[in-house]
């Protein structure tokens, strides 16, 4: 019988639709909880965050904090689960953290950039991560900066180009191969395809890759491992998923590309209980989910006798439209297996159900 | 159809996107087009509207990119989320529930978490480690510099070139001077080899949530990191899991983990760890007896698998674990007292137990998964030469105990089948193997499987005892209960289904709660109640229904059919598969169940693509006395000797026959798709080779029989409408093509009989209606013409119709019946010329002979159809269409033609006779000049003895005619 069941399809459930009165930039799950955060911009410019209880089959707000500027993104990865801090990038380059039991004034403040930061992530919270808990920022003004939350105003670490070199607008970023405390990388994605991996450890650029579309966004299948996989989306609908275990010394890591769709896909987000299981959201108002089968030998010798990687292959689990307009953000809640939720241009955050997804 | 021929007829041009030539739009060209590419180009076309709207062809276009690569994205199409009418009752409010427990659970932990946090209002600070390139280096002198030079660079932030120039050694070695770790090895882009992940989580202050969160996700990435091949890595998660939690599921997937890596000591340890927090543990008892058996302990293995048999005694593996080692044991013993030899046997005993791991860890999934492709190859190859090793060991064991002798055998059969499918095809076994994905070991689940299908096996007998108990015993329902049942039946048939469910739950709670009742009615009553739920559309609770009834009366019919519609609804079309291959083991004939179970098989090759039948758990094996006896006679002998494996063949003949009928379906498909074209010759051949396959199915002859008339091939079409009608006697299109064949043989006669007897069976056809006018004045023709040609004209066809001898018989009846100037003379000469040439070969044609020769009371003729007749057949041949004056003629003409020469073939003829349908009531209609004839026949086969029947036989025959 389990065997049969196994075979089926997961599906993809719409919980609830909750309609917004602003525009919904981001959504987090806030952990431990069956909360979520919803980051946005309302109509007369100002930023807005709104923290939803799920209750049955409806949200209902419990806060909602209206700030100065436009809110881009947040996330709660350098936070510890007691404190719950949300740290979140706006449209004037700020990087705030709040505490949401009093979010009057932030715990943390700092104008990082000089333009919008597009991207933040955040490693070592949560338990996901050894090592110190530490924010990156991606921002319009081409540069990728790592902050500590214990040190005041100046970022760990500053990555940016060539002083003449043509600044690039940085679209994502993420945190990967935190498996011990010296061991990090930061993962950043360019509107001109460039995909760049810093290793922080010894501050130095370790790959870099351009895959021809701007890069909506990567994302590690864990943060907490020794570095696995990676998986890049872009902006012509074609996203790339990178074995990021065996680097060849000139061909870099092995990689596998798929379509989903004509249109840009916004998001990646692993399944956080399963890491070769992924959704991806498209501009289409599109979710597809993905699973990563490995190949039977990960890493082969070359004729030189290095080793290099060997990618495998994807298979859609499950593809759904939920919107005409584009799912600009999406959020597996790090808790329960296969809820989560989903922000689109149509004013609209969704919570969804996978179902099935332990018997794949 | 049209339409699609639109394009065809433009001819060249192409298509406004992608140039494809215009013709490549066509069924035909799609069909044969394997080129994934261009087929995907030509969809994009057909759906974009751009050359006109042909849903059909697109549809054909799908289908074919489908067959050819499954996972095409041109198939992809959007969908919208899925909503609760995609789920059973049951999964929605599964899904439901599981939320709203989530949610409840959060809740709680969130007012717990609040009192906590006012309790420790700080975390750990002094466990964070130090800020990145600040507080980690040591205030020495250099360092200050190094740091200011940092500090000052943070300030001009770094570029690219800078970072590239960034000499990583000599700044680490800087850096880490003092520290003990030798982190300036780490190059520029190799990783450490070895990535030291730290064994132990500190949790100080952590909530037991948090530690169980925690715990459960290095677990997941233990499992993970299992899953990829990566044993080292998943040990270490593990073990940082048990660091903050140890559970004896982490401690058994670590030991397995340790297995992979041969690391026994640990592994013995990790299993011995699961026993004391869960004795009695399957899976560590499992494990540890396979450690046992690698560190040489084969009494502690011995030990261990018996504990897993006492637990769980059909568990196969350990049976055949346990077989081994003391297989092993045994030629360890005799060995250890000559030294020299036995270093050499230990040697081979470890390889020897290195195939058998092989083969065990076969029916592991990850295994595969995780090891490389080659070492896969290498372990399927291993099972597979481990395979006659432990046919020996079975065959030994026989010795032992010969009570166990036959299942032993019958078990070996088994697994030697199966390990040669294994064997033979890799890749079937890792197919069977992707099914334990997601959990780290097969042990359990392998084993459930294996041990359903035992345990199908074994219920067998019981079912058919209890199947033959219920067959004798009638039912014996106390008169409340049989009071509510036939409520609850008028209330079913009235349509009030939920009503008819009340009393049924009545009657079963009143039947349950006497105790001691027959099971079979408290079986109809569950099967009852099932009908209601399954008419109400609630499918869960039929399917519980029905395996109640099936529980109390194994293999009755109606439950299996209703589980296996409601399984149907419920889109598990496995089970329901199963259910309808049941249902026809046991009854043959049950058409819903064929057509549904051909339906779910199209529907399961479409999910499950072309090894679906890998997928399928067991399908039970009907007991033979559970079977319906459908063939009365001689076929009843054959079906004697159920043994089991005889069932066994006579599945797979039945698997064999379903995937013929897949072929067929698809060639008749193709061969119809070219009869629209206008591709006659294509579409005969299609149809030829459906033939091939399946000689009963009558339309493929029908159609087969219109393109040979397309064709001007005559005689083919007649050949064709000819078997046709042989197998079903009033086949309107048969008759219509038979009769266009005839006309184009210029067989006018035969062509006016076929056209009327068009029109008898549907009056309406006006195509036969002008036909026949036109044939008849060919006719006219023709017989003006001269009759000695047309008699010419019939010798020829005589011959032409020596091997059919229904033809003839035939024609005269439509002669006499329809047409105004049938020639009387002629018609039993023909029909008496025809009868010698072979026996009638079903009831339709001898009806007809029969119904020709009684309009002419032809008794000679009569008689050479009797003789040519085998007796027994005459009950099947005469059907229900035994009349009065048929069964004089009969009579007659046994009296006057055969008596005389062959009295023990008339007694033969006499005896069959009386066994034909209506004879009864034949006889009494008899008047009495018509009882005397019989008796004349009578007195004639009492006085002309023979060795073919006694005097007694006679009188009771006389018996039998009321004489």
């Amino acid at each position: 019988m389990s065997a049969v069941l196994g075979l089926e399809r997961p599906q993809v459930v719409s919980h609830v639709q909750q309609a917004l009165s602003y525009t919904v930039f981001d959504c987090k799950w806030v952990p431990r909880s069956a909360r979520l955060m919803c980051l946005g911009s309302a109509a007369r410019g100002t930023g807005i965050i709104q923290l939803y209880e799920l209750h049955g089959a409806r949200l209902e707000v419990l806060r909602e904090i209206e700030k100065p500027k436009p809110i881009k993104c947040g996330t709660f990865g350098a936070t510890s689960l007691q404190q719950r801090f949300l740290a979140t990038g706006d449209f004037d380059g700020n990087l705030n953290i709040w505490n949401l039991e009093a979010p009057e004034i932030p715990v943390y403040s700092v104008k990082g950039h000089k333009e919008i930061i597009n991207s933040i992530d955040g490693v070592g919270g949560l338990g996901i991560g050894e090592g110190a808990p530490e924010i990156v920022t991606g921002s319009r003004d081409g540069t990728v900066k790592v902050w500590d939350p214990r040190q005041k105003d100046t970022p760990v670490a500053n990555m940016e180009p060539v002083q003449g070199e043509s600044k690039r607008d940085c679209w994502t970023v993420a945190f990967g191969n935190a498996y011990n405390q010296e061991e990090r990388v930061v993962c950043a994605g360019y509107d001109n395809g460039d995909i760049k991996l810093f290793d922080l450890k010894t501050m130095s650029l370790r790959w870099e890759t351009n895959i021809k579309n701007g890069v909506c966004s990567v994302e590690f299948d864990r943060k907490d491992i020794n570095m696995n996989k990676l998986v890049a989306t872009s902006l012509e609908g074609k996203f790339h998923v990178f074995d990021m275990r065996t680097q060849h010394p000139t061909k870099g890591f092995a990689s596998v590309s798929e379509k989903a769709q004509k249109s840009t896909i916004w998001q990646v987000r692993h399944l956080p209980q399963n890491r070769d299981i992924f959704m991806t959201s498209g501009g289409s108002g599109s979710l597809h989910l993905w699973k990563y089968e490995y190949p039977a030998q990960r890493s082969k010798k070359d004729s030189e006798g290095s080793e290099m990687g060997v990618a495998g292959s994807l298979s859609l689990l499950q593809n759904v439209t939920l919107s005409t307009q584009p799912i600009s953000s999406l959020d597996w809640s790090p808790d329960k297996k296969g809820l989560c939720v989903c922000g689109a241009f149509d004013q609209t955050v969704r919570v969804l159900i996978v179902t099935k997804l332990n018997k794949i | 159809m049209g339409d699609e021929s639109v394009p065809y007829f433009l001819g060249e041009g192409t298509t406004k996107t992608y140039q494809i030539p215009i013709s490549h739009l066509d069924y035909k060209f799609i069909e044969k087009c394997t080129d994934v590419k261009h087929l995907e180009k030509i969809l994009r076309v057909l759906r974009s509207g751009e050359e006109g709207c042909y849903p059909e062809l697109t549809l054909a276009c799908e289908k074919r990119i489908e067959c050819l690569d499954p996972r095409s994205r041109a198939l992809r199409k959007d969908k919208p989320a899925a909503t609760a009418s995609d789920f059973t009752a049951e999964e929605w409010q599964a899904i439901n529930s599981e939320l709203m427990s989530w949610l409840s659970e959060m809740n709680e932990d969130d007012k717990k978490s609040q009192l906590l946090r006012t309790d420790t209002p700080n975390e750990r600070p002094d466990n964070l480690p130090p800020i990145r390139c600040s507080s980690s280096c040591p205030p020495t002198n250099q360092n200050k510099n190094l740091q200011n030079k940092q500090r000052s660079k943070k300030n001009i932030p770094r570029d690219y070139s800078e970072w590239d120039k960034f000499d990583v050694e000599k700044e680490c070695s800087k850096i880490d001077e003092d520290c003990e770790e030798s982190n300036s090895k780490a190059r520029f882009f190799c990783r450490p080899s070895l990535p030291i992940i730290e064994k132990k989580i500190d949790t100080t202050g952590m909530t037991k949530r948090e530690k169980i969160f925690i715990a459960t996700r290095e677990k997941e990435k233990g499992n993970e990191a299992f899953a990829t091949g990566d044993y080292v890595e998943a040990v270490t998660y593990y073990t940082r899991s048990l660091s903050v939690i140890p559970t004896a599921a982490v401690y058994n997937n670590k030991a397995q983990a340790e297995i992979k890596l041969q690391d026994w000591d640990n592994a013995l340890q990790d299993c011995e760890k699961v026993l004391d927090m869960e004795p009695g543990n399957i899976k560590a008892l499992m494990r540890r007896a396979t450690v046992h058996n690698h560190l040489q302990n084969y009494q502690a293995a011995i030990e261990d698998l018996n504990e897993v048999l006492s637990a769980e005694p059909e568990n196969s593996m350990a049976k055949k674990s346990l077989l081994e080692i003391e297989e092993k044991l045994k030629g360890l013993k005799p060995v250890s007292e000559p030294q020299g030899k036995g270093k050499k046997i230990l040697i081979e005993e470890i390889e020897d137990s290195e195939s058998g791991e092989g083969r065990e860890e076969n029916t592991e999934e990850r295994e595969r998964r995780g090891g490389d492709k080659s070492c896969g190859a290498a372990a399927a190859a291993r099972a597979a030469a481990g395979e006659p090793a432990m046919g020996n060991a079975h065959r030994k064991s026989h010795g032992k105990g010969k009570a166990q002798q036959d299942r032993d055998a019958h078990k070996h059969k088994d697994s030697a089948e199966s390990g040669g499918k294994k064997g033979a095809s890799k890749k079937k076994s890792e197919k069977h193997l992707s099914d334990h994905e997601g959990e780290v070991n097969g042990y359990l689940r392998s084993d459930e499987k294996s041990e359903s299908a035992e345990a199908e096996e074994i219920s067998t007998p019981h079912g058919e005892g209890s199947q033959s108990a219920g067959g004798g015993s009638s039912t014996s329902l106390p008169p409340a209960a049989a009071k509510l049942k036939s409520e609850g039946n008028e209330l079913f048939k009235s349509g009030q289904f939920g009503e008819a469910v009340l009393k049924y739950s009545e009657a079963i709670e009143y039947v349950t709660g006497l105790g001691e009742q027959s099971p079979d009615d408290l079986s109809i009553l569950y099967s009852n109640r099932a009908a209601c739920y399954l008419k109400e559309g609630n499918c869960s609770d039929c399917i519980q229904d029905c395996n109640r009834a099936l529980e109390l009366q194994p293999f009755s019919l109606k439950p299996l059919l209703r589980r296996a519609m409601a399984n149907e609804s419920m889109e598990r079309y496995r089970q329901a598969y199963i259910d309808y291959k049941t249902v026809l083991q046991i009854d043959s004939s049950i058409q819903a169940a064929n057509d549904s179970a051909n339906r779910i098989t199209k529907t399961l090759i479409d999910q499950d693509g072309p090894s679906w039948r890998e997928k399928l758990p067991p399908i039970p094996v009907v007991p033979a006395a559970a079977q319906l006896h459908r063939w009365d006679g001689g076929s009843l002998t054959s079906e004697n000797k159920p043994s089991t494996t005889d069932i066994n063949r006579e599945e797979e003949l039945q698997m064999n026959c379903e995937e013929a009928a897949e072929k067929f379906k698809r060639l008749k498909n193709e061969g119809n798709d070219f009869v629209k074209m206008g591709e006659y010759e294509e579409a005969a051949h299609k149809y030829s080779e459906c033939m091939k396959l399946n000689t009963e199915e009558c339309t493929v002859y029908t159609n087969r029989a219109l393109c040979y008339l397309k064709l001007y091939k005559y005689e083919e079409a007649k050949r064709d409408c000819d078997h046709v009608l042989q197998i079903e006697d009033s086949n309107i299109k048969a008759f219509y093509r038979r009769a266009l064949a005839h006309k184009g043989l210029q067989n006018y006669q035969a062509s006016a009989d076929d056209f009327n007897k068009v029109l008898v069976i549907d009056p309406n056809v006006v195509e036969a209606q002008k036909e026949l006018e036109e044939v008849t004045q060919l006719l006219h023709l023709d017989s003006s013409a001269g009759d000695g040609s047309q008699q010419a004209h019939g010798k020829k066809i005589t011959i032409q119709e020596v091997s059919d001898p229904a033809e003839r018989g035939e024609g005269p009846l439509a002669a006499a019946e329809g047409a105004e100037e049938a020639e009387p003379k002629a018609v039993p000469r023909r029909s008496s010329q025809k009868l010698r040439v072979s026996e009638p070969p079903n009831a339709y044609d001898f009806g007809q002979i029969i119904n020709a020769l009684n309009a002419s009371k032809d008794k000679a003729a009569c008689a050479d159809l009797l003789t040519t007749t085998d007796p027994k057949t005459l009950p099947v041949l005469l059907s229900n269409k035994l009349e009065g004056e048929i069964l004089l003629l009969f009579i007659q003409s046994l009296e006057h033609c055969i008596a005389g020469k062959d009295p023990g073939l008339a007694y033969q003829h006499l005896f069959y006779l009386s066994k034909a349908k209506r004879f009864k009531v034949v006889l009494a209609l008899l008047s009495k000049n018509e009882k005397e004839e019989v008796q004349h026949l009578f007195d004639l086969l009492t006085e002309s003895q023979s060795d073919q029947y006694s005097l007694e036989d006679l009188e009771s025959l006389k018996k039998v005619y009321e004489l």
